[in-house]
């Protein structure tokens, strides 16, 4: 139903759509938002740019829609330069052919559902009949054909953002970038259309780029994830390996839950002042060290067990998981578990924690 | 708890409130209502009898023309000037848009009676300085310029009026949700498709606001209709309401309240034309967070479209006050400028005239007042208004907006007829008047101006201190003042400037012993001595500028007239 893959019938535009950044650098006067960012994301490809707010990723993703202007850097979108500051070019936002949505779905109150979504196909002076076409169909993909003559004020935010999704669509980009779209819509809607825009992308075999600031939503939907802080990329990798394998102390705090503890590297062992215990880990880089333990992967036993000594501060119920704090010498360590496991164990109770799976960072 | 100690709290709440509200409806809408009954009512009987002998003389049939034609001419102009000035300060890459801004709303500030005593000083067509100097710069045999003509009338109640268009539309442009344009420029279109089919639709209800703001400003604009068009015969429903006035007469007042009738109705009648349009398109745009909008790059319009937009703001702003700070100094007026004919006698004359600040006092004591009791009222009724749920808590807000938005002549006129005597209440000749009558034109200011910072301040922090043991008016002295108080500071000097420098109503309220400094510099301009009232247009325009700078200290720079 929608054109094949590389067909496309806006003469002059891109058939792949690879987007390549190079050395990108943003000021803000003397804040650098985003500090040389370099990536390339592969045509059809999924990618997620994961941070907490305030790291650069907006930033990142108006330049390469081309809102603000990179100060240092170039991006190209498939072979055409959009932006350089050496060669001193800039294209402007509305020759990129890229398809947007933004958080506040900024959908225009003025226009009915229709003619939001036919909007980008008048400026482009399609005919009648074949605006009408592809705005229908647009319209279908989102399933909102029933409500092409309502105004905006009167969709829930959900159809609101479809409307959106529809307008980014219809004038067939090939690629798509989407600026948190989700977190305005309450958690249910937000993991179907989670689903949904994952599986338009995968119908439509377009490139897409995810901006958000939630973990859940980037490791559901994306083939890969670059998280940044800061300004600067962490780590660009495959959702599993940025959750199994985190780069540096910062992704692993920022993608999922971590017990973090004080460390000292030797040849083979790990030694944990702060708890009094070493754990016999060989081929770790020797010296000072932070080693990071999710609570999953903690196993909570009785205190005859072989382990780390503690006692059961706490226990959290959360349904089909239990939450609990153990106090271990000067520290607190989470651990989750099932609740079908934990539920024997009460607070106050001497229990024994087994580390199954540690991350090591070195602090010098 | 015991009973006793809680029920006062709750009845004292409501006696303060209930009082702030009789206040206003004693001297808002009784006066109006008073004000109609009188222009209806012959001899007793209800009739249009006043109405058919107003408008059969010629003279207030075009002065009722006049003002439609004028305020819809002034409109027109303002809202071509104001929208893209305010685009281009709030969309583009113009530079120094901080100081554009500050300049196009200069004239907002200025009393318009100044300006229009400047811009006679300019465009006079015998002696006016800039017809002089371009007749010599472009060898002319006649001056370019009659500021006594429709087209000088227009063009200075539009310098005057206008900003208030554009006010209204930057500030609805800085609120609207950028993305809503981005989302236009990523669908294909360029920087002028955006504008005129995204954000000129989605303006249209302020633009339209606006406009209506310029309508009823021109169309009750006395200072400008009475120094410029008078002496060129171009009669308003404001200049011919204040001839019948100083008539003295039963008679002429009667047929004042006729015409104040009619400039009320023009002006109700254009509220409610839009009101009923802006049913129909009232868009929410403000949301979203990314607020600073993408910047349209001008290119190589960029300079050009500076140098003119520089040129308005020195034409609108820098030669006027520049003319009236000259001519206060000016040794002899019929002498050219030149340094040499430069002195600081005339102003140690002025100060020296006990009667000139006598006047000035007057002015100060009268705007104090009325700002101190406005603001008090004020407190109260956006108290009412934003913190508590009663039923009818937005009727002394609406009051205060009524008196607003009425024409200023039309409330001076129903506090003559009401506060004569009639009622038992005798203020006309006093202070008094004058105090009521810019309390209630001005009390809006306030009101909005403390609302909106009331509203800032959540009730649970109000609550917190009634649940610690405080009574409602302890709360309210250890809590909200404290943290309004910028804001209540920002809203008496928003009521005591206009007041300060007031004509219109000033002109008919005053007494013998009573003239403001507004008074008194029409009067001279008018018919004793323009030199003079130069001089005095430099004392206010600086008592102005200082309130204003003291108002942006306070509001951090978010309020100022």
């Amino acid at each position: 139903m929608w054109e094949s893959k590389y067909v496309n019938q806006n003469k002059g535009d891109l058939v792949v759509a690879e987007v390549k950044i190079q050395s990108v650098t943003k000021m803000f006067g003397e804040v650098k938002a985003v500090n040389d960012f370099n990536a390339v994301i592969a045509d059809g490809e999924f990618v997620s740019i994961l941070g907490p707010s305030g790291c650069g990723k907006t930033t990142m993703l108006r330049m390469i829609a081309g809102f603000e202007r990179a100060t240092y850097g170039e991006i190209y979108i498939g072979d055409k330069l959009v932006s350089s500051s050496q060669a001193n070019k800039f294209v402007p936002p509305e020759d990129r052919n890229i398809g947007m949505v933004f958080q506040s779905y900024a959908v225009w109150p003025h226009m009915n559902v229709f003619d939001n979504v036919a909007y980008p196909l008048k400026i482009k002076k399609y005919s009648k009949q074949q605006i009408m076409e592809k705005t229908t169909r647009a319209l279908e993909l989102v399933h909102l054909e029933a409500f092409s003559k309502r105004l905006p004020n009167q969709l829930s935010g959900g159809q609101q953002q479809r409307v959106a999704l529809a307008r980014a669509l219809v004038g067939e980009p090939r690629l798509l970038l989407l600026d948190e779209p989700l977190s305005n819509l309450d958690a249910k809607l937000r993991e179907s259309m989670r689903f949904e825009i994952k599986e338009l992308q995968k119908q439509l075999g377009i490139t897409v780029i995810y901006v958000t600031h939630d973990q859940a939503e980037a490791m559901a939907m994306s083939d890969r994830i670059i998280v940044m802080n800061q300004g600067v990329i962490q780590q660009s990798d495959m959702p599993e390996f940025v959750y199994e394998s985190p780069a540096n102390q910062i992704v692993a705090d920022f993608i999922g839950l971590v017990n973090f503890i004080p460390a000292e590297v030797s040849a083979e062992n790990i030694i944990l002042p702060s708890i009094n215990h070493i754990l016999y880990s060989p081929g770790y880089r020797a010296g000072k060290a932070l080693l990071a333990v999710r609570p999953e992967h903690i196993v909570m036993t009785t205190a005859e067990n072989i382990g780390v000594s503690g006692t059961l501060l706490h226990k959290f119920y959360l349904g089909d998981s239990i939450d609990c704090r153990v106090a271990v010498k000067k520290e607190i360590i989470r651990v989750i578990g099932k609740a079908s496991v934990y539920q024997h164990f009460q607070s106050g109770d001497e229990v024994t924690l087994q580390f199954e799976k540690i991350m090591v960072f070195p602090q010098d | 708890m015991d009973k006793k100690t809680f029920l006062p709290v709750i009845d004292l709440k409501w006696i303060v409130i209930s009082i702030a509200v009789a206040t206003l409806i004693s001297f808002t809408v009784l006066p109006m209502l008073y004000l109609i009954f009188r222009s209806i009512v012959v001899d007793g009987v209800i009739n249009i009898e006043n109405y058919r002998e107003v408008y059969n003389n010629i003279v207030n049939f075009s002065a009722f023309v006049n003002t439609f034609k004028i305020s819809i001419t002034v409109t027109a102009v303002s809202l071509l000037i104001s929208f893209p000035l305010a685009w281009l300060v709030g969309r583009t890459d113009l530079p120094a848009k901080g100081f554009f801004r500050t300049l196009f709303v200069a004239t907002y500030m200025i009393p318009p009676y100044v300006g229009a005593i400047a811009w006679i000083q300019l465009l006079n067509p015998r002696v006016g300085y800039m017809n002089v100097y371009l007749q010599k710069l472009f060898n002319l045999s006649a001056a370019p310029f009659d500021i006594y003509s429709f087209s000088g009338l227009v063009w200075c109640l539009t310098l005057f009026y206008s900003p208030f268009a554009f006010i209204t539309i930057s500030r609805a442009l800085e609120k609207m949700d950028p993305t809503l344009e981005e989302a236009s420029r990523v669908s294909g279109a360029t920087p002028f498709e955006t504008l005129y089919r995204v954000t000129l639709p989605l303006m249209f209800p302020s633009i339209l606001a606006g406009g209506v703001l310029v309508f009823i400003g021109v169309a009750s604009a006395f200072g400008i209709p009475a120094i410029v068009g008078m002496p060129a015969k171009i009669e308003v429903l404001t200049t011919r309401i204040v001839t019948y006035v100083y008539m003295g007469t039963g008679k002429g007042i009667r047929e004042a309240t006729a015409l104040a009738v009619s400039l009320m109705l023009v002006a109700n009648a254009i509220l409610y034309f839009m009101t009923y349009i802006l049913g129909k398109k009232d868009y929410v745009t403000i949301g979203g967070k990314s607020m600073r909008p993408n910047l349209v790059e001008l290119g190589k319009w960029k300079w050009p479209i500076t140098a003119i937009v520089g040129a308005y703001g020195l034409v609108s702003v820098f030669i006027p006050l520049a003319s009236i700070l000259v001519t206060s100094m000016l040794k002899s007026l019929s002498r050219p400028v030149s340094f040499d004919n430069l002195t600081f006698e005339k102003w140690l004359a002025v100060v020296d005239n006990s009667q000139y600040m006598e006047t000035l006092s007057n002015s100060f004591i009268t705007a104090s007042i009325a700002a101190t009791a406005a603001t008090l009222i004020a407190l109260f009724v956006a108290y009412l208004l934003v913190k508590t749920h009663a039923k009818g808590r937005r009727i002394p807000d609406s009051l205060a907006t009524l008196g607003g938005a009425t024409p200023s002549i039309v409330i001076a006129l129903a506090l003559i007829i009401t506060f004569s005597g009639e009622f038992g209440l005798n203020l006309y000749s006093t202070l008094g008047i004058l105090i009521v009558a810019y309390m209630v034109k001005y009390l809006t200011m306030a009101v909005r101006t403390i609302a909106a910072s009331l509203s800032q301040v959540h009730s649970s922090l109000e609550e917190a201190a009634l649940n610690s043991g405080a009574n409602w008016l302890r709360s309210l002295k250890d809590i909200l003042l404290p943290l309004i108080a910028p804001s209540i500071v920002a809203g008496w000097f928003l009521v005591f400037m206009p007041s300060f420098y007031e004509l219109t109503m000033s002109i008919i309220l005053y007494g013998s012993k009573t003239k403001t400094i507004g008074v008194l510099l029409y009067e001279l301009q008018t018919y004793a001595d323009p030199q003079d009232a130069s001089v005095l247009a430099v004392v206010v325009l600086t008592i102005v500028l200082l309130g204003n700078i003291i108002l942006r200290k306070i509001s951090k720079g978010n309020v100022g007239i």
